[in-house]
């Protein structure tokens, strides 16, 4: 059909730009890919937490998992350790997976797990998490499929190199036909009538044409905001950091399996081991605290010796108020901001690129389907932006002006509706798109000091023998599951440990 | 801890009501909650039906009901697709079978590859991929799972009596030991927005915790509460009377109900084992009910005897199906005309809804909120895909079916006709009842041709996509062959485990 796009230009390279770049080039075949990218314009590229589905984004591209892992320098990751976040000195988790198992109720084992909190059992509910256990014991192993009835499957993300993994995937798209060329766009040019882009000028004179453009050009949005003036929507009233100091240090001698995310006096600090080393950051809000304050509080607090001196970025909280305008979709930061707090940057950029995929558009590009594209990334961009906002909200701290801003601060009513809910019954009651599940919120509200007050009732119409009885057998069997892992780093060291020389931060 | 519910009160009449009572019971039951059911005079004559989709079975699987003495009982007959008769001018009748997969072969659905097929010369029409659409034309039953290699699977519903089915529920609810009170109302205490408790002009007085509104059109506990409204989509649906009646039972029974327009409305033929149920529904505007009574037997063409009955419709939604410690389900919550098949599935849906969201607490019960938004979501959608059928009508120069044609419509109703006209493809919100293939079948069935297809299917050359549909072609046909005959299906039904019914 005449009607087909056959040449799309990405804007900017960098994780999202190389992203789209391999899986335009993997599952849009019979189309020209032209990558533009500037080595003048750095790339905000640290050390990159991931949460699980980017399994099935390396299951899109056909990606080995082991060589992946060996080529970004990355470990394995099985959720977060929040360290701080309720009150100074606790710590919790949030786990990736399932918890305990499928009962076969039609009620989730949380509420099970609820009811036996009630009647004075342990409050710890990762007990029931195979995820946890091994993250707790700095084991790591691919656990075969699960039969059904049996327990679930173990999830697990990386922590990587994010320069190595857009090396990686540029390797992977230019062995596939994807043609990267290096300069600066300098100019737009548009069709008079439609206001289609229909080339990008380059600082050489010569120009690149397209019948579709992917914007990845950061937070400038250079054909996203500067040429269609799309708006962004300004979340810093709710999310105030607007800077990160990133730092990265000496390799832990035992990589963790996960990594920590630690509450400090104005933002929080991460943490995430990778095999050649450990990146480091600290996400703060300028207006509670300096940026000198904050490259002293970082290197006060690394547990390895620092690899170069922190730097800056900076950042505002918020979303591209039209993520498709025209011939043209924006990915990743011209799309739109949230901190990394829960991973989810790359995940935002593959979720832009797997529904473009699934809208994929004849070269007029169906306002309907430009609509629906732009309803559902807000979605997107809305449902983590709660679960991140309420990180803050929900706390015990008032030590510092910044945590007393955030526990104080109104929030969406989108977000306050979950809350309600979860006091009510423990669960939040996601809609069917939302990222985050039942067991993500419970892990991040229960950790953060609210524990509810009821639970299904459904869950009441088991048999206390019967459900202590089940209780005990999934737990045992998390044990003997979790012994029989090995350690994380003899995990990476026998099947995907990266070769020494491409340790270059 | 705060305390728990503990005593429901589902107050309604016929099968909404008894579902309800049953299905509470059957799943809270066992966590100490205990179910009264206060049984309202019924609404149904005797010639109504229930007319239903195949999401009744899955009801019935959950609330353990013997599916056979069920059909026994209620003169059921099993129901592959619904048949549309001119719903335009000088076009052939349409399917909407309830086929389990959305007719996935390869990466995009199957549809993509019919359009694709079609424009290159393909003569078999998109109904001949349709495991349900071809037995309910060869008038058999498509019993599943049917092949599990070629994934091609359908469902199918039913049609009841509706007074004898009610009649079986209610017997069942009573073996089942739910108290049953019958009566009328004569009061209902509230406090804000809460019902504290009811009584009936027996005397009887009846307290709980949760109160199920299951009156119907009645809404006799919601509309007491203040905060209630009934939001009307009279404006989007003309037809505002049902007429029932009977003609006697076919020899041999088709596999599917009839809905046959006419200048008014439409008529609904709905094989029982028994008899025949016709339900007429048209607009008062256009036609009087004695009218319509005097022309059945010739619009129908069938001779229909005994009893015709007309009743009121009103179709629209409460804004707040649960209000306080009140939950509307079924029509009480969504009133809709029966077209696509729905009554009990309004109900049912309320219903699991209702189970899933069960209020953890006996007090503020936030769960109000989530079954609203679901509520709306499920009934708004179901709304859409029956305004389709009048949207896309070609009766022209008639005044009934242009102003169907001109009336409201959701954006998302709109948006849906313009992306399928564009590329054939089904944009699917959350919580639809109806599958991407009901949906598809409804808008080619409806005349709508799409100019396009999904680009992607351009990747796929010729030869391959030819070998796909044909197979899929052979498939379809080769089991549809082997699925037993309605009456076949209808006489096992003393043995029903012997024709794979589980």
């Amino acid at each position: 059909m005449e009607s087909n796009i056959r040449d799309i230009v990405i804007v900017g390279g960098g994780t999202a730009g190389w992203m789209a770049a391999g899986a335009l080039a993997k599952n849009a075949p019979g189309r020209r890919i032209t990558l533009i990218e500037s080595e003048e314009i750095g790339t905000v590229g640290v050390g990159e937490s991931t949460i699980p589905p980017i399994i099935l984004f390396n299951q899109l591209l056909g990606i080995d998992e082991d060589e992946f892992v060996r080529e970004t320098n990355a470990t394995f990751k099985l959720g977060i350790e929040f360290v701080d976040w309720r009150r100074l000195g606790h710590k919790y988790f949030h786990n990736f997976g399932m918890l305990g198992a499928d009962l076969h109720t039609g009620v989730p084992f949380l509420h099970y797990w609820m009811r036996s909190l009630k009647s004075g059992g342990d409050p710890d509910q990762l007990r029931f998490s195979s995820e946890t256990e091994a993250a707790r014991r700095g084991k790591f192993g691919r656990v075969q499929r699960a039969p059904p009835g049996a327990q679930p499957n173990m999830h697990y993300a990386f922590q990587f190199d994010a320069s190595t993994y857009a090396a990686y995937l540029r390797r992977y798209s230019e062995r596939r036909g994807v043609v990267r060329k290096e300069g600066k766009v300098v100019n737009v040019r548009q069709n008079a009538e439609t206001g289609f882009i229909e080339a990008v000028e380059m600082q050489d004179g010569s120009s690149v044409r397209g019948d579709f453009f992917i914007d990845c050009s950061g937070f400038r949005g250079l054909l996203i905001e500067q040429v269609y003036q799309a708006g962004f929507e300004d979340w810093s009233h709710w999310l105030p950091n607007d800077r990160a100091a990133a730092v990265p240090a000496e390799r832990m001698a035992e990589p963790s399996p996960f990594t920590v995310a630690r509450a400090r006096e104005a933002g929080w600090q991460w943490r995430i081991p990778l095999q050649h080393r450990t990146g480091n950051g600290y996400v703060y809000s300028s207006s509670h605290i300096s940026d000198d304050e904050v490259a002293t509080a970082l290197l006060g607090t690394l547990e390895g010796k620092a690899l170069a001196d922190p730097k800056v970025l900076r950042f505002k909280a918020g979303r591209r108020r039209k993520s498709w305008v025209k011939n043209c979709i924006a990915l990743g930061l011209s799309s739109g901001f949230l901190e990394p707090l829960e991973s989810t940057s790359i995940h935002l950029v593959q979720a832009g690129i797997t529904k473009f995929l699934d809208f994929f558009p004849h070269r007029e590009c169906d306002p309907i389907l430009i609509d629906r594209y732009n309803e559902e990334m807000a979605f997107q961009y809305e449902t983590v932006r709660d679960f991140i906002i309420a990180h803050y909200k929900v706390t015990e701290r008032e030590d510092t002006e910044f945590w007393r801003y955030c526990r104080h601060m109104s929030i969406p009513d989108s977000l306050s509706d979950k809350l309600t809910l979860f006091r009510e019954r423990s669960e939040v009651k996601p809609y069917p798109g939302d990222l985050f599940g039942d067991i993500s919120w419970f892990a991040i509200l229960y950790g953060q000091g609210l524990t509810p007050e009821g639970y299904h009732p459904l869950a009441d119409a088991m048999s206390d023998d019967d459900l202590q009885l089940r209780l005990a057998g999934i737990r045992k069997a998390i044990m003997e599951r979790v012994e029989a892992l090995p350690a994380h780093s003899e995990f990476i060291r026998r099947c995907c440990a990266a070769q020494p020389v491409t340790t270059a931060a | 801890m705060t305390r728990r519910v503990e005593a429901v009160a589902v107050v309604g009449r016929d099968a909404p009501l008894w579902l309800a009572a049953a299905a509470i019971q059957r799943s809270l039951g066992p966590a100490g909650v205990r179910v009264q059911a206060v049984e309202l005079p019924s609404w149904l004559a005797s010639a109504d039906c229930y007319s239903t989709l195949p999401s009744l079975a899955s009801m019935h699987r959950l609330l353990g009901v013997d599916e056979a003495k069920m059909l026994r009982a209620a003169s059921g007959v099993p129901v592959a697709a619904q048949r549309f008769s001119n719903w335009a001018k000088g076009a052939p009748p349409y399917l909407i079978a309830y086929d389990d997969q959305a007719g996935e072969a390869g990466d995009l659905p199957f549809v993509q590859y019919w359009l694709k097929g079609h424009r290159e010369g393909l003569r078999a029409g998109i109904e001949d991929f349709s495991l349900g659409c071809v037995c309910a034309r060869a008038g058999r039953v498509p019993l599943g799972p049917a092949d599990t290699e070629a994934k091609i699977s359908a469902s199918y519903g039913y049609n009841l009596d509706a007074r004898d089915y009610a009649e079986a529920l209610k017997q069942l609810v009573t073996n089942r030991g739910i108290e049953i009170l019958s009566g009328r109302i004569a009061d209902v205490k509230l406090d804000g927005e809460r019902v504290i408790g009811i009584e009936l002009e027996g005397g009887e007085r009846v307290e709980a915790d949760l109160f199920v509104d299951a009156s119907g059109a009645e809404r006799v506990l919601m509309m007491r509460l203040p905060g209630a409204e009934f939001h009307s989509w009279r404006d989007r649906f003309s037809c505002d009377r049902v007429l029932t009646a009977s003609a006697t039972q076919f020899k041999s029974l088709p596999a599917f109900t009839q809905i046959s327009a006419f200048r008014g409305g439409w008529i609904g033929i709905h094989p029982l084992q028994d008899r025949t149920a016709i339900t007429a529904v048209y607009s008062s505007d256009g036609i009087s009910d004695q009218t319509m009574i005097a022309q059945l037997s010739v619009l129908a063409r069938l001779p229909v005897s005994g009893e015709a009955v007309v009743s009121e419709l009103k179709p629209g939604l409460l804004d707040r199906a649960w209000i306080g410690n009140c939950v509307a389900i079924g029509e009480a919550a969504v009133a809709m005309e029966p077209l696509a098949a729905i009554p009990l599935h309004l109900a049912q849906g309320c219903i699991s809804h209702l189970v899933t969201l069960f209020p953890a607490t006996a007090e503020e019960m936030p769960e109000a909120m989530p079954y609203n938004d679901v509520i709306r979501a499920f009934a708004s959608n179901i709304a859409d895909f029956t305004q389709a059928h009048y949207l896309l009508n070609g009766r022209f120069d008639e005044p009934f079916w242009e102003q169907s044609r001109e009336a409201p419509a959701t954006g998302t109703l709109r948006g849906k006709i313009d992306l399928f006209s564009a590329r054939g493809e089904v944009s699917l919100r959350d919580n639809e009842t109806f599958s991407e293939q009901n949906w598809t079948l409804l808008f080619l069935g409806g005349g709508i041709e799409p100019d396009g297809f999904d680009p992607r299917i351009d990747l796929l050359a010729d030869q391959p996509l030819i070998e796909l549909v044909q197979q899929r072609l052979r498939a379809v046909a080769e089991l549809a062959k082997n699925m037993p005959s309605v009456d076949q299906f209808v006489g096992a039904l003393g043995q029903l485990q012997a024709v794979g019914v589980s």
